[in-house]
């Protein structure tokens, strides 16, 4: 029997396992793999300093607890806003639909949270939500965010994925340094709205702490 | 029957390999059960500042336990079972038993380096593919050398036919090796910004829903091919070594595995349903999950159809009741799951804890419990030495047995408890609960979840003694026993 | 059926009583169909995995094992030729040919929508409760507000609508005298009234002292002189001018919508606009709500 004769003929048993567990992957990815690249018209690369709040994001590993994907059903438009559409993820690299609500759905918290709120609950969430059981992120209002990075990330996916950023996003330092005031002025406008004084002083050295970072990022998910 | 008195098997790799499997797990498990602890007491997610919030530590866990203990427990078993049923020992081939330490310690530098990054947040933020670009380097170095070796000694096997075993640990190199490569792909920052910010970043090679749709391809699959196929593939060994009863039906054996092979792929997309991928993926997903049950199953009814008539086994030894009742709790995880899938029940068991409940049914009641009985089946015969004590290993296995009960009850009443209190409307049509009061009415079920865990990881300290007691201590044996394991 | 069957299916159905149980103490609509599946899916889980498991480990007690050994031998480990068990083997074809005939004919005839059903979703509850309340009495619009504040409002306002000791407005009072005052100072334009923004300085020192005690504390005792610079705005009875100008001493309805519309930003923080996630309907019953919860 034919599978008999594989038993004793292990590398075209690997070969028939490989080509049989290889085959649906073919269809279930493939199909769907250009249509599902398009951005919505709406849809926007975020700004360096958004991309430096992924970061913290994926860093504090916030999708332990946080989807990002709300599905068509009435009870998760009440509560967060219109069913996600495929276009508007176009951007996001890694994609961070998370698996787990442990907490509420985040794909569209920029409608109806602000800065000031985010900045008190971040800091003990129990203080603002009693009952909450979401850690504390203190740490956030004093860790430098890593812009640097966040900029080196805008550059790549400009070149090797054309996602369009403008022409003062390219490779290399200089580039950078010059480019390094936006992200700033960028932060302060968030830090505006913000009350913490360590937060204040950071962003006046030049500085942007991982919170004002995570609050744009929080504030462009809409 | 042909004796294998003649042959001198070398263990070792397989021992390096036990030592971390012990290891790992108790890391591992030592987190699950903090992270448990902190949903039901949240104070204790900021006791050590950044590292020890829930977040960071749940792909500490999740990494530990799947690629630290399971892995190397699927190593640890491949270096012992794999010159026996092959005939063949490393000792035989200076060049294996080199691959075969390099293969060790690469492996294990690297995970303690990978968990390092981890608890430090440097992660892609992938599930289940956290490890950042050059940590995954490595791991496909891991792999590669695996591949070397098994298929080195698969080369010089004096056995002609390949027994079940075989098959599902080659299939677990292939399917994973596969998936982890795709999935992986990304690009460093680093390089492509002429040396800007930090090296460790980098961005994935796909996007939004086709990253996802990559994502859960390689998810679904790395459960399939990490906690399921080599794990069938130990207790198609262990199982029958241990009890000294043939395998029930080969030709069940062999529609198991190619309807596992074939139909397992098909439904990754279960993991995306009511999301942005179009609709009939997500019913091929569905679909295939339910069709998956019988693959699944067959497995474990030949096992436990091997053990037709001998109950006084079950009765009196500790490890065929852990292997008897992982194949239950395989068996529960494999219909659990694909119901989960069906659209309508995933609406409610999606993103709640039900899931989790799900993910542990399957990996304490199953994966666990299988490569805890194996390496009690190794022990005596790899250190010549009896098991230290038969009687802390009852101990240990109601122990663990309840453990998984609390975990899995618990979380499946949480589960349906919440995803139903999403949905529900008052009597106006709006919907009557915040997202807080879905949080404090699971404080209970977190409670118990956390004893569970507790209950769970004693047990796992009750094996590692009793592991080390045996090393150490366990009474010399004469002769390696044929079948059941002497235990004291 | 053997003892540990029925050991077996008894604890199936103690867990399925337990969920029940509870989630029926928390109000759970049963009959929804989603509810209803899932229960169904629970329940399937439990008792067969509780009946075949049993089964099968049942057999060790009752059966021997019988079937010819095949020629090879690993380790020790024979293998029987037995044939496949029936029950499974039937099973697996059924599953295969339904699988086969969902594919080519079930899907594409069906031809289910996500989408669409979501759109049958919504024009279902609107037939149910819309024309139902869409002229709802007082009493059930404060009560309709209830939860709607719960799951909208409370994360900011908190549970009694205090404002959550400073982080947000307080609703239980109509302004404080701290807001007053951040207003004369600094103005206010983000509301959208007729009157478009309030411009700061409309009085300073000791006047705006005055005026914001006075209307802090809901207009008690005499006006001061220099209050009259409001009320051209927001009328001699600071109620608003007809809807030019907030009403500084009621939550009347026109004040809500623009706030609802429009969020609000001063001195404790920013409030979001609520345009895309409240209805009309449910306008009306948080204002209803909030009027009833000031003091
Ligand atoms: C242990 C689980 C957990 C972790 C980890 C966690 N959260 Fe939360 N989060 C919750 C819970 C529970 C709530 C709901 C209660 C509340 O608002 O505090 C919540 C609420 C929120 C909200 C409010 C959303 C809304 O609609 O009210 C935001 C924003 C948020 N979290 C952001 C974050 C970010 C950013 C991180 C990571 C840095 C994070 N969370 C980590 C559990 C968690
Ligand atoms: C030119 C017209 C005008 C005058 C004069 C005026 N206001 Fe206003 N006021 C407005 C308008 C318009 C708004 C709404 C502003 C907005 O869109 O946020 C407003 C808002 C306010 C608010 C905020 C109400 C709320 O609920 O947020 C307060 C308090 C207030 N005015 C107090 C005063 C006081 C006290 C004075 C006199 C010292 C005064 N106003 C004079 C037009 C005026
Ligand atoms: C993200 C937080 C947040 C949410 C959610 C929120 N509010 Fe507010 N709200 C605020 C803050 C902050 C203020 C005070 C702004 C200020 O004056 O500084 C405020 C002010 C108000 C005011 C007073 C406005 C005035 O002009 O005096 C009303 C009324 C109000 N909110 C109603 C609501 C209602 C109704 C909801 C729910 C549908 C709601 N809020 C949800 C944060 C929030
Ligand atoms: C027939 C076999 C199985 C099927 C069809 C299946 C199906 C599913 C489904 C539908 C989900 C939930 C996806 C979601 O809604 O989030 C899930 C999650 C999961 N299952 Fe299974 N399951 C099976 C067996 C197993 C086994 C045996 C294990 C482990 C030993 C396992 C481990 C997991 C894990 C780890 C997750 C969580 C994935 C995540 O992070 O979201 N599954 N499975
Ligand atoms: C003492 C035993 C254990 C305890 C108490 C425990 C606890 C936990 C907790 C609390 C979570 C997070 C669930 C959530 O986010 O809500 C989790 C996730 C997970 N654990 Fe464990 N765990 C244990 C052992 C294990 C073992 C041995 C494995 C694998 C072999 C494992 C695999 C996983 C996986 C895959 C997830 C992710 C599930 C998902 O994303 O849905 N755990 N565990
Ligand atoms: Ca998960
Ligand atoms: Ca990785
Ligand atoms: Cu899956």
């Amino acid at each position: 029997m034919f599978f008999h004769w594989l038993e004793k003929n292990p590398f075209f048993f690997a070969v028939m396992t490989f080509a049989v567990i290889a085959f649906a992957g073919l269809i279930e990815i493939v199909p769907n793999f250009t249509e599902a690249a398009r951005p919505l018209t709406t849809t926007t690369p975020r700004t360096v300093l958004e991309l430096a709040g992924k970061n913290v994001y994926i860093k504090d590993n916030c999708i332990a607890c946080h989807s990002q994907l709300i599905r068509p059903f009435k009870s998760e438009t009440d509560r967060y806003g219109n069913y996600s559409l495929s276009g508007e993820y176009a951007f996001d690299r890694p994609f961070l639909w998370g698996s787990k609500r442990t907490g509420p759905d985040l794909h569209r918290v920029g409608n109806y949270r602000t800065t000031d709120w985010h900045e008190n609950h971040m800091k003990n969430p129990p203080d603002i939500v009693p009952g909450s059981i979401m850690p504390s992120y203190k740490h956030q209002f004093t860790n430098v965010a890593d812009i640097e990075t966040a900029y080196a990330e805008a550059v790549t996916v400009k070149n090797v994925f054309n996602v369009p950023y403008g022409d003062d996003i390219k490779a290399g330092r200089k580039a950078w340094e010059a480019y390094r005031p936006k992200v700033l002025e960028d932060a302060k406008k968030v830090a505006a709205d913000m009350k913490d004084e360590g937060v204040k002083k950071m962003i006046a050295n030049g500085k942007v702490p991982e919170i004002v970072a995570l609050i744009a990022y929080l504030n462009s998910l809409k | 029957m042909q004796s294998n008195a003649a042959l001198e098997y070398d263990y070792t790799v397989a021992k390096m390999f036990t030592y971390v499997t012990i290891l790992f797990g108790f890391l591992g498990m030592l987190i699950g059960t903090t992270m448990a602890l902190q949903l039901a007491f949240p104070e204790l997610s900021n006791l050590i500042g950044e590292y020890g919030t829930f977040s960071r530590l749940r792909p500490v866990h999740t990494n530990t336990v799947i690629f630290g203990f399971t892995v190397s427990g699927v190593f640890a078993t491949w270096y012992y079972f794999s010159q026996r049923v092959l005939k063949v020992s490393m000792a035989e081939s200076k060049f294996l038993m080199t691959i075969g330490k390099i293969h060790f310690w690469l492996y294990f530098v690297g995970a303690l380096i990978a968990t390092v990054t981890l608890v430090l947040g440097i992660s892609q933020g992938k599930e289940y593919a956290q490890y950042n670009w050059w940590v995954d380097i490595v791991i496909v170095i891991v792999w590669i050398l695996w591949g070397v070796s098994m298929f080195g000694l698969i080369g010089i096997r004096r056995e002609k036919v390949l027994y079940v075993s075989i098959w599902y640990y080659m299939a677990c190199f292939l399917g994973i090796a596969m998936l982890y490569l795709f999935n992986n792909a990304s690009i460093p920052t680093y390089f492509l910004s002429d040396g800007l910010g930090s090296i460790n970043n980098s961005v994935s090679m796909y996007a939004g829903t086709n990253d996802a749709l990559v994502q859960w391809w390689y998810g679904h699959n790395a459960v399939a091919f990490g906690f399921t196929v080599p794990i069938v593939g130990m207790i198609y060994y262990f199982l029958p070594k241990e009890s000294g009863q043939a395998v029930y039906s080969y030709k069940l054996s062999l529609l198991s595995f190619w309807g596992l092979m074939f139909v397992y792929l098909w439904a990754g997309s279960h993991h995306l349903l009511w999301s942005t991928v179009p609709d009939w993926m997500q019913t091929m997903g569905s679909t295939f999950s339910i069709v998956l049950i019988l693959p699944s199953w067959g497995s474990a009814i030949n096992m436990l159809l091997t053990m037709k008539g001998e109950w006084n086994q079950l009765a009196d030894n500790p490890l065929i009741k852990f292997m008897v009742i992982a194949s239950t709790f395989y068996m529960l995880s494999t219909i659990e799951g694909p119901i989960q899938a069906i659209k309508s029940v995933n609406a409610i068991a999606h993103f709640t804890d039900w899931i989790p409940g799900h993910v542990h049914d399957g990996v304490l009641g199953w994966v666990a419990f299988m490569i805890m009985a194996s390496l009690f089946h190794m022990a005596p015969r790899m250190w010549k030495k009896e098991i230290y004590s038969k009687k802390l290993m009852g101990i240990q296995f109601w122990m663990q047995t309840t453990g998984v009960v609390l975990y899995f009850t618990s979380m499946w009443v949480a589960g349906i408890t919440q995803g139903m209190m999403w949905r529900a409307v008052d009597e106006y049509g709006n919907l009557v609960y915040s997202f807080i009061d879905t949080v404090t009415v699971l404080h209970p079920y977190y409670t118990i979840r956390g004893i569970s865990g507790v209950l769970y990881l004693s047990g796992f300290i009750l094996f590692a003694y009793n592991m080390y007691k045996t090393i150490t201590a366990g009474k010399e044996l004469t002769e390696e026993p044929q079948f059941r394991t002497p235990m004291a | 059926m053997n003892a540990l069957t029925i050991k077996a299916l008894g604890f199936a159905a103690l867990l399925i009583i337990a969920t029940l149980a509870v989630v029926i103490q928390m109000d759970i609509d049963l009959t929804d169909s989603i509810n209803a599946i899932a229960v169904g899916g629970a329940i399937a889980i439990a008792t067969i995995t509780a009946y075949v498991t049993t089964l099968y480990i049942g057999k060790m007690k009752t059966d021997t094992a019988t079937g010819e050994l095949v020629d090879e031998n690993w380790d020790g480990i024979g293998e029987r030729t037995n044939e496949l068990p029936s029950g499974w083997a039937y099973t697996f074809l059924g599953t295969i040919i339904w699988l086969v005939w969902y594919w080519f004919i079930g899907y594409p005839v069906f031809g289910f929508s996500q989408i669409g059903q979501y759109n049958e979703e919504v024009l279902a509850h609107k037939a149910r409760y819309e024309k139902k309340f869409a002229a709802a009495s007082p009493s059930e619009l404060k009560d309709m507000g209830k939860s709607l504040f719960f799951v909208q409002c409370a994360p900011c306002h908190g549970n009694t609508g205090d404002g959550l000791s400073g982080k947000a407005h307080d609703l239980t009072k109509r302004i404080s005298k701290s807001e007053v005052l951040d207003v004369i100072n600094n103005g206010s334009n983000k509301l959208g009234y007729p009157m478009g923004m309030m411009p700061p300085g409309m009085a300073s020192g000791k006047d705006a002292e005055d005026i914001a005690t006075y209307i802090a504390g809901g207009l008690k005792g005499e006006a001061p002189a220099s209050s009259a610079a409001c009320t051209s705005c927001h009328g001699a009875d600071f109620k608003g001018n007809n809807g030019m100008a907030p009403n500084l001493v009621a939550y009347d309805n026109t004040l809500i919508s623009h706030v609802l519309e429009n969020g609000k930003k001063g001195i404790i923080g920013t409030m979001p606009s609520f345009k895309t996630m409240i209805t009309p309907i449910q306008e009306k019953a948080l204002t209803a709500y909030i009027q009833s919860i000031v003091e």
